[in-house]
């Protein structure tokens, strides 16, 4: 119940925060400031997507977008790798998601089978995905890039300044690969016949908590990576 | 100015109106809530009071706080309240009403759970029901008082409190329908006869080693109703009986001096060693022993073969006995000690007595922080068992039970099998067929292990619904399609002059030697190799003679012209022994160009008309015609017997239903049995349907709890996720009285509700899961590390260690 009430507010609000941030980034910088008309105006501007996300078409096109991003980012059969860990994590995310928020019984059946066979895909993904990305997100590598993107980054309206977009790309990536690392291990450790019932609720929890983590992270991920 | 004055007036009261008002209702509400929390404060004072008074007063005279059981040196009282006498002559058995009540409340104990039947609380969990067996008409029904389906009430069978008791008293403690009330005593009841069958204190309490469970089950089945008591608890010997007196007998009565051999009055002759000088009975009245609880709660498989084979409860085994967790207090409602379990009338605590409540107490998995639980239970680690398996599992669906094989076993259990009566007669009976363990899903979405039979019965077609029909009626309707093994036995024993000595006849049919049993039936048993070839359907049958695990032919070969001396008057014993059984046919001995047959009381030696016998044959003369000894329809119908647990066919069930309609016309019959409903179709046809009365019943287990170190998931995952698990994919095929290839079949799966599909994929990924967890582990270990660079790189910027913090960069 907590877990369902928590993980609804949360994405919801970092959607809303997300967006809303968009919504600013579009205004001249004079008007990026939170207000009153400003919220009006983000209110109409989301009320203005109306039916839109629920054309195909425009479906096609993120998916155009997303294979593009991907073929740029990841050269070569890495690509696939991409793909794979996208594919996997829309399943795991939307499966696991789903079931704790409708399902009282949990992810059961079936679902629980594809989730446990996209989980080890996932973990398998995450791992090349890591070896191949880590290098850009170390510290020492974020600060010159930091630099270039001082005056296009991301906006905080609460310090009224242009963030460097790749910090938050850091965390994004970081916190996703630490949820990740934290959902293998949950899994893990809950199938090794050396836990018992309540390491395996601390297990279960843990999962569930990482998963909701991994989940923020992506969303703030596709945010600040890839649409941007 | 007026009207200016007037308009601050004006306002000023809608004000004050305003104020007024709220700080009226302000204060009625104060008082209101006032009087109504006192009021509320004054009733909780009182009910506390009240409630502290009634439980000082039960406590009282339900227990001194001692934790001795005192030995109970008291006046024994019979059903006329008048102490009893040992010595004198033509003494009442004792009354435990009267004897016990003094001190513990009758009333009260009656209201007990096993006394109580009619009245169960409506959450109290199935349990294993009565069964109504007829073994030659193949019936077994479940009756029981607890609603639930499947389960046959004793109103819907016309089973009367006299009925009922005369047919389940042997497993009755007394009490309940054994002292029906007035409305309750039927025209065919003989209660002024029987007596009540009061409560049998003694029977659980009683520590003698002259306590006889199998005393009181001959007691019951004599009617000896209230007598039993008194001669299982060995305080005195109970002769004659009840059954055999007229109905117009009553205790005032007093016994019949003209009848010493047959219809005895039954009478009590105390043992007075039991009995102090003052006549007062001494007793020791301790908690029940085990040994009273398995009287009538063994299960053993059928397969074991001794007692030695079996593995008792490890509760058991560990020094604890039944009544430490089946508790009770004078309510005498015992603690099943199932999850969710309510009691009703006792004060105990019921989930303090379940598996969690001694090996889990209050902690987690109970959602609370407590301590562990009772009686110092080890606490289970269960590592390695996700949580699921503690959501949608029961205790016993791990621990308790035979270990599943690809079948469920074929069990017997005291109540329905009649186990635990010890005397010359064999008392275990093959029916009801019940197997376990079956894993069943509940209403509570939990799986249980369960114990399964399928009801099998004759019945009335109504519509939609099936009556059961008395089996009496059934077999007046067609005698000779149910005495089929006993009309075979009655005649191999007649044909005992021919055998030789310490020989006696049996006959071989198909790959079966059928030889008489005591009971006036046949055992049957599989030959490794049988002298008859050719097909069953040829009718051939061969009379044997057996010495042990000798067998020889029966039918002596001899040269008719001069027969041996003596053989001659061994015929002429067996033509007249058959000569009884002969139904309007004439007994024969045909050998060669011969036929003896009895004329006018003596042995005649005839020339056979037609061909020479190739054999020496013993037949029946029908008309002209030689029949043979074994018509088709008994040697066709053993052939089919011999091969299964089953006692009757579908050919035997055919014609039995064909005279029922015949007698019966307007009426529509069918039979029950292996899951399916067996009816005759418009061709006088056996056809086998569905029908939700055919279908099976269960009911949990609990015992025998194995120790843990046979628990399912000891051995890991696979003990039941496999794609060829036992638990999922074992076969559950209906057990039933009747040999048919129909037979309900289904799927443990099924049973639970999982899918098959799913739980054969599911038990295919663990075939996998080993090279699962070492990918899952190779990819924990390398995020983890390389996780743990960053990590390190970024405290060692952070704290200035590292050479490229920002901080270096300004120092330098």
């Amino acid at each position: 119940m907590i877990f369902g009430i928590t993980s609804f507010v949360l994405i919801v609000i970092l959607g809303l925060r997300l967006t809303f941030g968009r919504f600013l980034g579009r205004l001249p910088e004079d008007k990026r400031k939170i207000s009153t008309e400003n919220f009006k105006a983000y209110v109409k501007w989301i009320a203005g997507w109306k039916l839109s996300f629920l054309k195909l078409e425009r479906w096609d096109r993120c998916l155009d977008r997303l294979v593009a991003w991907g073929r740029k980012n990841f050269p070569g059969w890495t690509a696939w790798v991409f793909y794979v860990l996208v594919l996997c994590y829309v399943y795991l995310a939307f499966s696991g998601l789903f079931f704790a928020w409708f399902v009282p019984r949990g992810l059961y059946g079936f679902p629980l089978l594809l989730h446990v066979a996209a989980g080890a895909l996932f973990a398998i993904s995450l791992t090349i995905i890591l070896f191949l990305k880590a290098r850009v997100y170390l510290p020492e590598k974020l600060e010159s890039r930091a630099a270039a993107q001082e005056k296009g980054g991301f906006w905080c309206p609460l310090l009224g300044k242009n963030l460097p977009r790749i910090y938050l790309e850091a965390v994004a990536f970081w916190v996703f690969v630490a949820a990740g690392f934290f959902l293998a291990a949950s899994t893990l450790g809950s199938m090794l016949p050396y836990f018992n019932y309540p390491a395996q609720i601390f297990f279960f929890n843990l999962h569930r908590w990482s998963a909701l983590a991994s989940v923020l992270s992506a969303i703030l991920a596709l945010d600040v990576m890839i649409v941007n | 100015m007026n009207s200016k004055e007037k308009d601050s007036s004006r306002k000023t009261t809608w004000k004050f109106l305003l104020q007024a008002g709220t700080l009226v209702i302000s204060v009625t509400v104060f008082i209101f809530a006032t009087l109504s929390v006192s009021r509320l404060l004054a009733a909780r004072n009182q009910a506390g009071q009240k409630q502290e008074i009634k439980l000082k007063a039960a406590d009282k005279t339900e227990w001194s706080g001692s934790q001795v059981s005192p030995l109970h040196r008291i006046p024994l009282h019979d059903e006329l309240n008048q102490k009893i006498i040992p010595a004198a002559p033509n003494s009442l058995p004792f009354s435990s009403r009267y004897s016990c009540e003094p001190c513990h409340s009758y009333d009260t104990i009656s209201q007990g759970t096993h006394f109580n039947y009619r009245q169960r609380p409506a959450t109290d969990r199935r349990t294993e029901p009565w069964f109504l067996v007829d073994e030659k008409a193949g019936v077994q029904l479940p009756v029981s008082f607890q609603k639930y389906p499947g389960f046959w009430s004793p109103e819907q069978l016309g089973l009367t409190d006299w009925k009922f008791v005369t047919l389940f008293g042997r497993n009755l403690n007394g009490g309940g329908p054994g002292e029906p009330s007035q409305q309750n005593q039927t025209p065919d009841s003989r209660w002024n006869v029987s007596g009540p069958l009061e409560i049998n204190c003694l029977g659980c309490h009683h520590r003698s080693p002259l306590q006889d469970h199998s005393e009181w089950v001959k007691q019951v089945m004599r009617e000896n109703f209230r007598w039993a008591a008194t001669a299982a608890s060995g305080l005195g010997e109970v002769i004659g009986m009840a059954s055999r007196l007229p109905s117009t007998w009553s205790l005032a009565d007093g016994p019949n001096p003209d009848d010493h051999e047959w219809a005895v009055v039954p009478q009590v002759k105390y043992n007075q060693n039991f009995f102090d000088s003052k006549n007062n009975a001494v007793l020791e009245l301790p908690r029940p022993e085990d040994d009273r609880c398995l009287a009538c709660h063994s299960v053993t498989p059928r397969q074991a073969t001794s007692r030695a084979a079996v593995d008792r409860d490890v509760h058991l085994q560990s020094g604890l006995k039944c009544v430490d967790c089946h508790r009770n207090d004078l309510s005498h409602e015992i603690v099943r000690g199932f999850e969710g379990e309510k009691l009703s009338h006792s004060r105990l605590k019921a989930s303090d007595f379940t598996c969690a409540g001694c090996h889990l107490g209050e902690k987690p998995e109970k959602g609370g922080f407590g301590f562990t639980g009772r009686l110092g239970a080890p606490r289970p680690a269960h590592k390695g068992i996700p949580r699921v398996h503690f959501e949608r599992l029961s205790c016993t669906a791990c621990h308790s039970g035979l270990l599943p094989e690809k079948e469920p076993q074929a069990i017997y259990t005291s109540r329905a099998n009649r186990l635990g009566i010890f005397g010359k007669a064999v008392w275990t009976s093959e029916f009801p067929l019940i197997v376990e363990p079956v894993f069943v899903r509940e209403a509570d979405k939990k799986i249980y292990p369960e114990r399964m039979t399928w009801p099998a019965f004759w019945a009335e077609v109504k519509g939609r619904e099936l009556v059961p029909v008395d089996s009496v009626e059934v077999m007046a309707a067609a005698p000779e399609v149910f005495s089929l093994k006993q009309d075979v036995a009655a005649l191999l024993n007649s044909l005992l002059p021919l055998a030789g000595e310490g020989f006696y006849p049996a006959v071989i049919i198909s790959a079966y030697l059928f030889e008489p049993n005591v009971d006036g039936s046949l055992n049957v048993r599989l030959l490794e190799k049988t002298p008859l070839t050719g097909k069953v359907t040829q009718d051939r049958f061969l009379l044997v003679q057996l010495k042990n695990d000798e067998a020889r032919p029966l039918l002596p070969e001899f040269d008719p012209d001069e027969p041996p001396p003596g053989l001659e008057e061994k015929v002429l014993s067996v033509l007249q022994n058959l000569k009884s059984l002969a139904r309007g046919r004439e007994p024969v001995f045909l050998i060669g160009k011969y036929v003896y047959r009895i004329t006018e009381g003596y042995l005649d030696k005839m020339e056979k008309t037609g061909q020479p016998a190739p054999q020496p044959e013993i037949c029946w003369l029908q008309g002209d015609e030689y029949k043979p000894f074994l018509s088709p329809f008994q040697v066709r119908n053993l052939a089919v017997l011999g091969s299964g647990p089953g006692i009757l066919t579908e050919e035997q069930v055919s014609l039995a239903l064909k005279k029922l309609s015949e007698m019966n016309p307007g009426r529509k019959f069918a039979y029950v049995g292996a899951g399916f409903i067996f009816s005759l179709d418009q061709a006088g046809k056996l056809r086998a349907g569905r029908h939700p009365a055919a279908g099976a019943v269960s009911w949990p287990l609990a015992h025998n709890v194995r120790p843990a170190q046979q628990a399912l998931g000891k051995n890991g995952c696979t003990d039941c996720h496999s794609p060829g698990s036992r638990v999922f994919f074992g076969k559950i095929e209906a057990a039933s009285p009747l040999n048919t290839t129909h037979r309900a079949t289904v799927l443990g799966a099924d049973l639970m509700k999982t899918g098959q599909l799913f739980q054969f994929l599911f038990g295919f990924t663990f075939l996998v899961r080993p090279a699962f967890k070492l990918v899952l582990a190779a990819c924990v270990l390398v995020i983890g590390l390389l996780l743990l660079v960053v990590i390190i790189k970024i405290a060692g910027r952070v704290s200035g260690i590292s050479g490229d913090s920002p901080g270096s960069g300004n120092r330098s």
